[in-house]
């Protein structure tokens, strides 16, 4: 009977084997083709952003080598935005995004603490509405919203950019989350220590909730730097003209250059690519941990 | 805690005064003396208006024109939003010419019918018409256009094809350019045939007006759809089959046309006067232009039609703004200098006779006759759109059933539904 069993046992176990050893490399294979996949249209644009704009549609069809590749780089692409009104547009965009996160995180983190870590009536019912202003999309209430700002002369103004971003209700969701899982006795220790409400929202809370900060600090910037309708409505005189307007009046009425169109968009990727590299980890963990005890 | 609230408040004092700072709103021009800043909207490139703006500012140094550029593909919601809420921050804006109609209707234009006799006097008959909706004017015509046939003549000699000529008396039948486009592919060329504009209704209004099916609008108050008539149907049957048949390349849009025919890679092209600069800087080989073809037994017609300029109701400096348009309309010195910076023909008549010359000169022996065949067309051939209030919502639909169309929907079936997707659009209007 162990004779009948060995040479049934064996292949099972080889199969097993050869499966655990399959299974790694299968996994790392498919990975790399998704990863490939979503690269190829970065990679054309780069390309395509150092070779001249009448090239871009040469080697499309058939496939070829030279479409993903150029023997020839040039940066004149480059050296043509700087006669547009790109580079104004991009300190205009980080001046925007930047002081929507700076206002912003101290607004959405304030509103979180009060939602976290006091008990008043109403307290539900203020949440569920934080919590529907964020199920909205904006460009749907974007149009009344952009009447209002024309009554109140906001158009064309820094200040009529920045405010829509400021109050978000998805960072108020995830610092909130955050904030509730910083152990109670941590908060009554600081409070016998002497301190307030605010002592303890400044020395307790914030520093503990760092990651937390990060994440909703990179979800504000990332809403402004995208912004696309609202400046649109807003106004985007050439002094207040934002990164996506100025990439698309790059693309003209009668004739587009796509080689600098591509070279604008390659640097309207990198700065945000830039900030999120540098901060992925707190942004991972800042997901990830919101919510455990 | 005193020093943390202290902090606090110092924080929001900051940004409070930081926000201060960027809000101070742009000077608004001095109401009604005919000076000040008169603000202008419009889809071009800064550049594109640069050298009017300076010649107008030179003539009038108590006006400064204060130019807005907002992507052309947005141009319309984008005005629509902001004249609906009598935005005062445009006082002139450019009206694509077609949407005159419900802009006029929505009383988003001044009245400038006291101008009447100077912009007839100044333009071509079509292009002052153009401008009026209920019998009144409304807008002054800055920029016309014409499509025209450019060939690639060093594909058309390897196939043995004779290439056409710019006389408008010899001009070629849909049918003959398609043969001569199929007989350049057999020698190499890897296309015979492409529309700059592949998926949009002014380029492809005049194949329907060539077999006798109208713009697609009728009625008394141009709301009703006429798209599904023989002629429609037999044009759409056409165009897809260019696309069917691997005469067009089907992977290709609008806009992204022109480089197939600098690389040489189309025989036939149909384009407007913007590329006679165009190929003459980035072609290589040996190009020229004819007349844009018309159906064997049909019509010649050709599309017209650009930008007007208007003053916006709402503007509180609508003096200086009449000024400002009427120096880029009416003053032929004006007017030559719209188009000083791109390669588009001025609707002044006086200008475009002095500027066509010169974008013939610019395409060199290639563009021989272009300045003759674009003033024969703009007087003889040329078919405008349709005016109506509805005009957006038909050309919207009808540019995505273009774009179903040459990706192989049946003309017939789509173009049934396309009529019922505009009588629903129009619904709300009648």
């Amino acid at each position: 009977m162990t004779a009948s069993l060995a040479p049934s046992q064996a292949p099972a176990g080889r199969r097993r084997s050869t499966r655990r050893r399959l299974g790694p490399v299968g996994t790392s294979v498919l990975g790399a083709v998704i990863g490939l996949a979503f690269l190829i249209p970065l990679w054309w644009t780069v390309v395509n952003s150092l070779r001249p704009g009448d090239e871009t549609f040469r080697y499309l069809n058939p496939l070829e080598w030279r479409t993903f590749f150029t023997l020839t780089p040039t940066l004149d692409n480059y050296f043509a935005l700087l006669d547009t009104d790109l580079g104004r547009a991009i300190l205009n965009s980080l001046f925007i995004s930047l002081v929507t996160v700076v206002v912003g995180l101290a607004i959405c983190a304030t509103a979180a603490y009060g939602l976290s870590a006091f008990k008043f009536r109403g307290q539900g019912l203020l949440f569920s509405v934080i919590i529907l202003s964020f199920l909205i999309p904006f460009d749907a209430i974007a149009i009344p919203l952009a009447d209002m700002f024309r009554d109140w002369n906001l158009q064309n103004t820094f200040f009529g950019l920045i405010l829509p971003g400021l109050g978000n209700g998805m960072a108020i969701f995830l610092l909130r989350t955050f904030f509730l899982a910083i152990p109670e006795e941590l908060v009554e220790a600081a409070r016998l220590d002497g301190l307030g409400p605010w002592g303890v929202f400044r020395r307790i809370y914030l520093p503990l909730s760092v990651p937390a900060l990060i994440g909703a600090g990179l979800m504000l910037f990332l809403f402004q730097w995208q912004a696309y309708v609202w400046p649109l409505l807003m106004g985007t005189d050439r002094d207040h003209v934002v990164g996506p307007v100025a990439l698309s009046n790059l693309q003209g009425q009668f004739a587009v250059d796509y080689g600098v169109l591509f070279a604008a968009s390659v640097i309207l990727i990198l700065i945000p690519l830039a900030i999120i590299i540098g901060f992925q980890r707190y942004f991972i963990q800042s997901v990830s941990t919101t919510g455990l005890k | 805690m005193k020093r943390s609230r202290a902090l606090l408040l110092a924080g929001v004092a900051a940004s409070a005064v930081l926000l201060a700072g960027c809000s101070a709103p742009a000077d608004s021009g001095s109401a009604g003396d005919g000076s000040g800043t008169v603000r202008f909207l419009g889809p071009e490139d800064p550049a594109t208006f640069a050298p009017v703006i300076e010649a107008f500012e030179a003539e009038h140094p108590e006006i400064t024109i204060d130019y807005t550029q907002v992507p052309f593909d947005q141009y319309s919601s984008t005005l629509q939003q902001r004249l609906g809420a009598k935005d005062d921050t445009i006082d002139v804006y450019a009206v694509d010419q077609p949407n005159l109609s419900q802009l006029a209707a929505q009383g988003f234009l001044e009245d400038l019918s006291d101008l009447s006799d100077e912009a007839k006097a100044a333009t071509s008959s079509a292009q002052f018409e153009i401008n009026q909706y209920d019998g009144k004017m409304w807008a002054l015509s800055v920029w016309n256009s014409t499509q025209m046939l450019f060939f690639n003549r060093d594909a058309l000699a390897a196939a043995g094809v004779e290439a056409p000529t710019a006389d408008p008396a010899a001009r070629w039948t849909w049918e003959q350019t398609a043969d001569a486009g199929r007989a350049a592919q057999a020698a190499g060329t890897q296309y015979g045939l492409l529309l700059e504009q592949v998926e949009a209704y002014y380029q492809l209004q005049p194949l329907a007006e060539s077999l006798g099916g109208g713009s697609g609008i009728i009625g008394d108050d141009m709301l009703t759809v006429d798209v599904t008539n023989d002629g429609w149907v037999k044009a759409m049957d056409w165009y897809g089959d260019t696309f069917e048949s691997g005469l067009s390349p089907r992977g290709v849009g609008g806009f992204q046309t022109a480089p197939v025919f600098i690389d040489g890679n189309v025989a036939f092209f149909v384009g407007g006067p913007w590329d006679v600069g165009r190929f003459a800087s980035d072609a290589s080989f040996d190009w020229g232009v004819a007349p844009m073809p018309y159906f064997e037994g049909g019509e010649v017609a050709t599309p017209t039609g650009s930008w007007s300029w208007g003053v916006n109701t709402a503007s509180k400096n609508k003096d200086a703004a009449r000024e400002f348009i009427e120096f880029a309309a009416l003053d032929p010195a004006g007017a030559l200098t719209t188009t000083e910076a791109t390669t588009i023909i001025p609707s002044n008549s006086e200008a475009a006779a002095t500027y066509l010359p010169g974008l013939e000169e610019l395409g060199g022996e290639h563009a021989a006759g272009v300045a003759d065949l674009i003033t024969y067309e703009i007087e003889e051939t040329a078919v405008p759109r349709p005016v109506s209030v509805g005009y957006v919502q038909f050309e919207s639909a009808m540019n995505t059933a273009f774009a179903d169309i040459r990706n192989g929907s049946d003309p017939a079936a789509r173009l049934e539904q396309a009529t019922t997707q505009i009588q629903d659009a129009w619904k709300k209007l009648r």
